[in-house]
């Protein structure tokens, strides 16, 4: 096997996990993986040697995503909607999750795509603002605008779910 | 020391490395000097040990065999033309209209038909965990109305269905329903034993691909399937795999001698 398809497979772990925060279910995260694996190897040539795989590989799933996500609301389904953080869909989770790891993962699905995206590449997988930028497609100062309206959400889903239990508890 | 202000942006900026290392030290003094705002940096550094530690494991996680086949396999890739649901119906149309043969070769590919096995072996799964969960809405028709469902359910899918008799193993019928599965629709029929254990049949007509096997999601229920040309089989269940054994080839014996049968 090739040098690049080997650097390729050391990458898909990374590809999945980046996947899963774009889209929690498992299947359709593990589609987009497949097919961005199967647009790399179309395009092998494509990819600069030197270059690291992981950003270019990275940049090929978040344009895959973009299309998806185009198609979907073309279909006219609401996934750029945000949702409530009690009516997120709750996958029944197949890995174990504690309540902190499944709150926090409802809260990321339920913010903007685009704002989960910018969190995820910066926060999660530690790209630079320069290289996340590179990746997303977009001017650095559009990503810092969407880490911070990002993390603002984020945090304000998780106090309301906060406040929303300590009424049930002072319910009962 | 550098004279600026800072403003809440530079707590993002500090989060994520991109601080200049010279204005950390005026940073900090800014962040002790303004308690909300140290309260602010304090809770979304939290945040993302949280979502860090929520997302780690993934890393872990098996890579599964379809991905390294794909990566690893010496054929040429094929174009992003993968017989996924919402693709297959353009394929189809495709080969129907005189699509190459190139396509009808890619499909026998290496690799191919375990993607295909394994989608429908997770549609089956899937359809499983959303419905043997429900107590009273399980099933779309009962047992009792069962001539009516096998009717119906046949109409539907494209197939002479029956409905397996199971008594022997334990199991009774609950009913049925029609699920979407691939491009096409499945008959799913939901049986019962007396501790409450369920086990679902899955049945299409739709399946390209001949195949057999079984299928497990960690800590899911397990899914024994058959595929076969115009012919796929699931049966569902998160019972000891010797006994989902049993019932499956049962289940499948009686489904394939019903389906061959003249009406």
């Amino acid at each position: 096997m090739d040098d690049r398809k080997a650097a390729i497979l050391g990458e898909i772990p990374r590809l999945r996990r980046y996947a899963r925060a774009l889209s929690r279910d498992r299947d359709s995260a593990d589609d987009l993986v497949q097919d961005c694996l199967e647009r790399a190897l179309a395009k092998l040539d494509n990819w600069q040697t030197g270059e690291s795989p992981r950003k270019w590989l990275f940049t090929i799933m978040h344009h895959l995503f973009i299309d998806q996500m185009r198609k979907v609301s073309r279909r006219g389904e609401m996934a750029m909607l945000p949702l409530d953080g009690d009516e997120a869909l709750t996958v029944p989770s197949i890995q174990v999750e504690n309540i902190a790891s499944r709150e926090i993962l409802d809260a990321l699905q339920a913010i903007a795509p685009e704002r989960r995206a910018a969190i995820v590449t910066v926060a999660i997988e530690g790209f630079s603002y320069a290289e996340a930028a590179n990746i997303l497609g977009i001017p650095a100062g559009t990503l810092m605008s969407r880490i911070s309206r990002g993390r603002e959400d984020l945090r304000a889903l998780l106090d309301d779910r906060a406040r929303r239990r300590s009424l049930k508890v002072v319910e009962k | 020391m550098t004279a600026r202000d800072f403003t809440e942006r530079d707590i993002h900026l500090a989060l994520d490395g991109e601080l200049p290392d010279e204005e950390r030290a005026a940073f900090d003094m800014w962040l002790e000097a303004n308690p909300e705002m140290k309260a602010r940096s304090n809770r979304f550094s939290a945040d993302r040990e949280a979502l860090r530690f929520a997302m780690a494991g993934i890393l872990d996680e098996p890579v599964p065999a379809r991905f390294t086949t794909l990566v690893a396999g010496d054929g040429r890739p094929r174009l992003p033309q993968r017989s996924r649901w919402w693709q297959a119906a353009a394929a189809a149309v495709l080969l129907a209209i005189g699509g190459t043969g190139g396509y009808v070769a890619g499909t026998r590919g290496i690799g191919v038909e375990d993607v295909s096995a394994d989608r429908f072996a997770e549609e089956a799964v899937a359809a499983y965990v959303v419905y043997a969960a429900e107590k009273r809405h399980a099933v779309e028709v009962p047992a009792s109305d069962e001539e009516h469902m096998r009717n119906w359910l046949s109409a539907r899918i494209g197939l002479r269905l029956v409905t397996p008799d199971l008594t022997a193993d334990g199991f009774q019928l609950i009913g049925g329903r029609l699920l979407p599965a691939g491009t096409g629709k499945a008959a799913m029929l939901l049986y019962e034993d007396a501790e409450g254990n369920r086990i679902s049949l899955f049945v299409t007509s739709e399946s390209g691909s001949y195949a057999k096997g079984t299928y497990t999601e960690k800590n899911g229920p397990t899914a024994v399937y058959w595929l076969d040309k115009g012919y796929g089989c699931a049966v569902v269940g998160a019972l000891p795999q010797e006994r989902l054994a049993v019932v499956a080839r049962n289940a499948y014996r009686q489904l394939i001698e019903g389906a061959e049968s003249k009406v």
